[in-house]
């Protein structure tokens, strides 16, 4: 199918439009804060009056030919800020406006609103200040090292999905559920019951704030269809100003309904808070497929309709690039991507193919589309056929980086093993990268990123950080004195488990400070059982809350060990002091050492025992350290390996490394081997990754670089599917083919003016080659060109 | 049971269907300019002389290529990449070198294979005595036979073997009913002449059987950098590939033999 000519100017405005700082919502929610409205009400109404004097008062925009309407600022791309979750200094403006890389354009007039108005009011009552100033000195000097990184310091946790319920019922049901469950509190004695009555009020008011929100653009589409002198635009104007009067109100009737549905949802979110992963309409194929069906067979809905539809709808998400991020938030998560991650496949509640037409048609749009937002991936179950994989493949293959690809029944596995019901289950799926999630009824936060080999370099050297001296972790034992290899570990588990507990500290106090002063209770009526429990998403509302630690450098401290191991305790080809010398001297003067590290140690990625056993054992560490400990929500702690950019982050704080990696280098990324490091094909590849515990996750992530060659050959589709189907088999969670060939990027690289729309895989999401740092860049150069096809 | 080997490829795609695992005996009776794996001519462990860099420092350092693998330590490597041979429809591909001059050794691991239901594949130059082929073809599954040139003289010049045994081996595979993947290299000036494509041709026809079930044509690179470390002369000097106009005109040209003619594989 072909894009419309109206898409293709809507595309087009989406991909020229720059990306620049918008003062609208800070300017309205310092108003609103420093308004006597805002005074003497409870945290979660006081947060619902916010929301709703934001969409009472924000610009409404309707672009020229589009047919789902409404953007978060009063243009595409123009990005609002957040000033009660991180106030931006005027520096901080100054450098979203001048990097090199994800740079937002900030006018004078936006410099002038922070200097005159906002910063006065927040400076210091941001809830960013609020989390470091509650932080104990042992979180910040972590932190300050690169062990770990924190998620909430600059957004909102969100990090959720819309499920079914919400894709069928309007807000006027909702206002009525909130009424049962108000009923509900009066009728039982409940101590909780002034502060539950609270959050339903809150969750009401925001029930008639979007509601208003829609039907103000309904007024405006209204008043654009008088003037409009083309018939067909005026009566499209006409429509879509009836469907706007009609959703989120109602529930939706129609394929067009529900996609408008859909966004005043996402834009209620995205305007409440800066939530990770913005949002999303995750299992989008199985929640469109039966209006679709009913009004294909009706004749009020062509193919080509719902693919242009579809196009519209599109184009919205890429208008929203994720909001500013400054410092290690930049560094752990450098790009535009707001990680909206559409579903395509998977299983029904029975369990059975839940590939449909609409499935179909959704791979159509992304092919055509091409465009860097939303992300999209295939949920590959034993029960969907082949078909479904190889059209996935006409894409991947083209090297956009999308759509990635995930296996349904381990996500299903890992979801019922940590005590889901099986339909909650099976309605899920995987967001953000590779987060595997029960979709519409789980709040599962990402909590920040764990740099393991580093935790291995403190082991190496007494609990000081060799870039410092700082004394950040345990002081132990010197690393001469390791006189066994199990003695080694032991000393790196001690150090593990306190940086663990540090992390896990710090989460608790944090999820306690949203709770209490930064509820969301917009996002409250979208997740269940918030309303039943009368209960705010951020404070443990939702069914199930759980809490993720991101472990990143699984390669890298596989191949760490693996050389110790190996050549101190296994050969003796050198000693601990020469090691360590090496280490010191960034391996300069001691290249013939590097070399043995680089070129004659087991590597994980080889299906090799001597280096995956390593693997193993971190991965069961790092697993025992952090999972089944309590948040604050009543949910617990579990683990996950992806690396968003935090990889390069991690590597740039960490010195030379026993895999012979040098100094401030990137770590691996995800799950996969060292870049350059698995010499044996990605069978072995898939081996080794297969051997983690995957199902005790909530989500791996491993990438595999494919020359474009290799698609050219018959059967490669079927020699493709064959591997996906073998990793899945073995539980594996997710694979993503990154195709492009390395000449491309080095050319990219001296040329980006001829390489602009250039997207690679990065890290569980695509980005424009362009837009990447340089030692990104570098980076997935050198990952190995898989296929032999060199 | 022992046998030199001088490497084994995980998830080989262009020796037989599927993803296989091809493993490659060292030693081989030809000596054909265009050889791929010089490595693999000499039925003896070899030590070459690497040079690698690390940053600006470069080193010497040594490596033995071929090592003695015993039946069952291939068998576990196979075993490992067994559930990719089964999703794919994939196998085991012994090439080489030629696998036919450890004729017992091959013997026993196609055994093992069969025992273990794994589809196996030989990729073989052609030479090796009829015996030793009619023991095999019980246990094999699909040969990929090289056909190099049709002229004697030439063949004789650029392989330094005779194709007679070649081309009778050939035929009695042809009429054992066991499958074949003929492989033609297309080494431009050297066997694609007008004259040897029409013998080539001639020959396949005559030959036709159901159980040929493609022509692989198979497009010359050149590889003199790996001739250099192996201490061999490299004889094609700078001869460039064949063009892909000119390989889809030799697809053609091979479409009405009644088999299916591939460029690649």
């Amino acid at each position: 199918m072909e894009l419309t000519k109206r898409v293709h100017q809507l595309r087009t405005q989406s991909l020229q439009a720059v990306e620049h700082i918008t003062a609208e919502r800070a300017i309205l929610i310092t108003e609103f804060y420093q308004s006597p409205a805002s005074r003497n009400l409870s945290p979660p109404v006081k947060r619902a009056r916010a929301f709703e004097y934001l969409l009472r008062h924000k610009h409404i925009c309707i672009n020229e030919g589009e047919l789902i309407v409404g953007e978060r600022g009063p243009a595409p791309k123009a990005t609002p800020t957040y000033p009660e979750i991180n106030l931006h200094s005027l520096q901080d403006l100054e450098v979203l406006d001048s990097r090199e890389k994800v740079s937002f354009k900030v006018e004078g007039s936006v410099k002038q609103a922070y200097q005159q108005q906002i910063i006065p009011f927040w400076q210091g009552r941001d809830n960013r200040s609020r989390i470091m100033a509650a932080m104990p000195p042992e979180w910040h000097a972590a932190y300050r090292a690169g062990i770990f990184t924190e998620f909430q310091e600059q957004r909102a946790p969100g990090h959720t999905v819309l499920g079914q319920k919400l894709f069928h019922t309007g807000f006027l049901q909702l206002k009525e559920e909130i009424r049962q469950s108000m009923e509900q509190l009066k009728e039982h004695s409940d101590p909780n019951a002034p502060s539950k009555l609270e959050e339903l009020k809150a969750m009401d008011i925001c029930c008639d704030a979007i509601i208003h929100y829609a039907v103000r653009h309904a007024e405006t589409l209204e008043q654009l269809a008088k003037k409009e002198k083309s018939i067909t635009r005026k009566r499209e104007l006409q429509a879509m100003s009836a469907i706007c009067r009609r959703v989120p109100a109602h529930a939706p009737r129609t394929f067009h309904e529900m996609l408008q549905h859909y966004w005043f949802i996402h834009l209620g979110v995205i305007t409440e808070l800066n939530p990770w992963d913005s949002f999303n309409p995750g299992r989008l194929d199985q929640h469109l497929f039966p209006l679709y069906q009913h009004q294909i067979d009706e004749g009020s809905l062509t193919e080509e309709k719902a693919f242009e539809l579809l196009c519209c709808f599109w184009v919205k998400f890429n208008n929203h690039p994720a909001p500013p991020k400054i410092g290690v938030t930049a560094q752990e998560s450098s790009t535009y991507t707001d990680f909206c991650l559409i579903n395509l496949g998977g299983v029904k509640d029975d369990g059975s193919d839940g590939v449909n037409a609409v499935s179909y048609l959704l791979l159509d749009v992304i092919r055509e589309m091409r465009l860097l937002q939303p992300s999209s991936m295939v949920q590959i179950s034993r029960e969907n056929p082949d078909r479904f994989i190889h059209k996935a493949l006409d894409i991947i293959r083209t090297g956009f980086g999308q759509p990635s690809c995930f296996n349904t029944d381990a996500i299903v596995q890992e979801l019922v093993s940590q005590g889901k019901d099986i339909t909650d289950a099976r309605r899920g799926g995987a967001s953000g990268c590779v987060e595997a999630g029960a979709f519409g009824t789980e709040a599962y936060w990402l909590t920040g990123y764990f740099n393991l080999p580093k935790i291995l370099e403190l082991t190496l050297y007494d609990g000081k950080d060799p870039r410092t001296g700082e004394q950040v972790g345990l002081p132990a034992e010197p690393a001469a004195a390791f006189s066994t290899f199990d003695a080694l570990m032991e000393a790196f588990t001690r150090q593990l488990r306190y940086f663990a507990d540090i992390k896990i500290r710090g989460n608790n106090l944090i999820e306690q400070i949203f709770a209490q002063q930064l509820p969301a209770p917009f996002l409250s009526l979208l997740i269940e059982d918030c309303i039943r429990n009368g209960k705010d998403y951020n404070a443990g509302g939702a069914r199930y809350n759980t809490s993720y630690i991101q472990g990143v450098g699984m390669g890298s401290i596989t191949d760490m060990l693996a050389a110790i191991s190996f050549h101190i305790y296994e050969k003796g080809t050198f000693t601990w002091a020469e090691l360590l010398a090496a280490l010191d001297a960034n391996f300069e003067g001691f290249e013939s050492l590097q070399y043995e590290l680089l070129y004659c140690s087991p590597k994980y990625g080889n299906d090799d025992e001597k280096a995956d056993r390593h693997a193993i054992r971190v991965f069961d560490l790092f697993h025992d350290a952090v999972a089944g400990n309590p948040n604050s929500r009543g949910g617990v702690h579990r683990i996950n390996l992806l690396p968003t950019t935090s990889h390069v982050y991690f590597g740039s704080v960490t010195g030379a490394t026993p895999d012979g990696r040098g100094a401030g280098k990137p770590l691996s990324e995800g799950i996969s081997p060292v870049q350059g490091a698995d010499r044996q094909g990605p069978t072995a590849v898939v081996l080794s990754a297969a051997k983690l515990g995957h199902l005790r996750t909530g989500g791996t992530l491993l990438n595999q670089k494919f020359s474009p060659l290799f698609f050219e050959e018959e059967g490669s589709y079927e020699k493709l599917t064959a591997l996906i189907r073998a990793y899945f088999s073995l539980n594996g969670h997710h694979i993503q083919f990154n195709v492009v060939d390395a000449d491309t990027l080095r050319d990219a690289q001296k040329h980006p003016e001829l390489h602009q729309g250039l997207i690679v895989r990065v890290a569980g999401y695509s980005d424009y080659f362009n837009d990447i740092g340089t030692a990104l860049q570098e980076e997935i150069i050198q990952r190995t060109e898989q296929g032999g096809m060199g | 049971m022992k046998g030199l080997i001088f490497d084994i490829k995980r998830y080989a795609i262009h020796d037989g269907p599927g993803i296989r695992l091809t493993v490659f005996f060292k030693g081989c009776p030809l000596s054909c300019w265009w050889c791929h794996n010089p490595e693999s001519r000499s039925p003896r462990p070899e030590r070459l002389i690497k040079t690698v860099r690390i940053g600006e420092k470069e080193f010497q350092r040594e490596e033995t290529v071929g090592r003695q693998y015993s039946v069952s330590e291939v068998m576990e490597l196979v075993e490992r990449e067994r559930i990719f041979m089964e999703q794919s429809g994939g196998g085991v591909t012994f090439s080489g070198g030629e696998p036919l001059m450890q004729a017992p050794f091959l013997l026993a691991l196609l055994q093992a294979c069969q025992e273990q239901g794994i589809h196996t594949a030989v990729d073989t130059s052609g030479i090796a005595s009829r015996a030793a082929f009619r023991r095999i073809i019980p246990y094999t599954d699909l040969f990929l036979f090289d056909l190099k040139h049709l002229n004697d003289q030439k063949h004789r010049l650029y392989t330094g073997a005779s194709n007679r045994l070649i081309l009778e081996n050939f035929r009695m595979i042809a009429d054992s009913g066991v499958d074949i993947w003929a492989r033609v290299p297309v080494i431009p000036g050297y066997n694609d002449e007008e004259e040897q494509l029409e013998r080539l041709h001639r020959f396949l026809r005559e030959n036709r059987r159901d159980n040929i079930r493609q022509l692989n044509l198979l497009p010359y690179h050149p590889i003199d950098a790996k001739y250099g470390r192996c201490g061999i002369e490299w004889k094609m000097g700078q001869l460039e590939p064949p063009s892909r106009e000119r390989m889809a005109t030799l697809q053609q040209f091979f479409a009405d033999t009644g088999i299916k003619a591939l460029i690649g594989g």
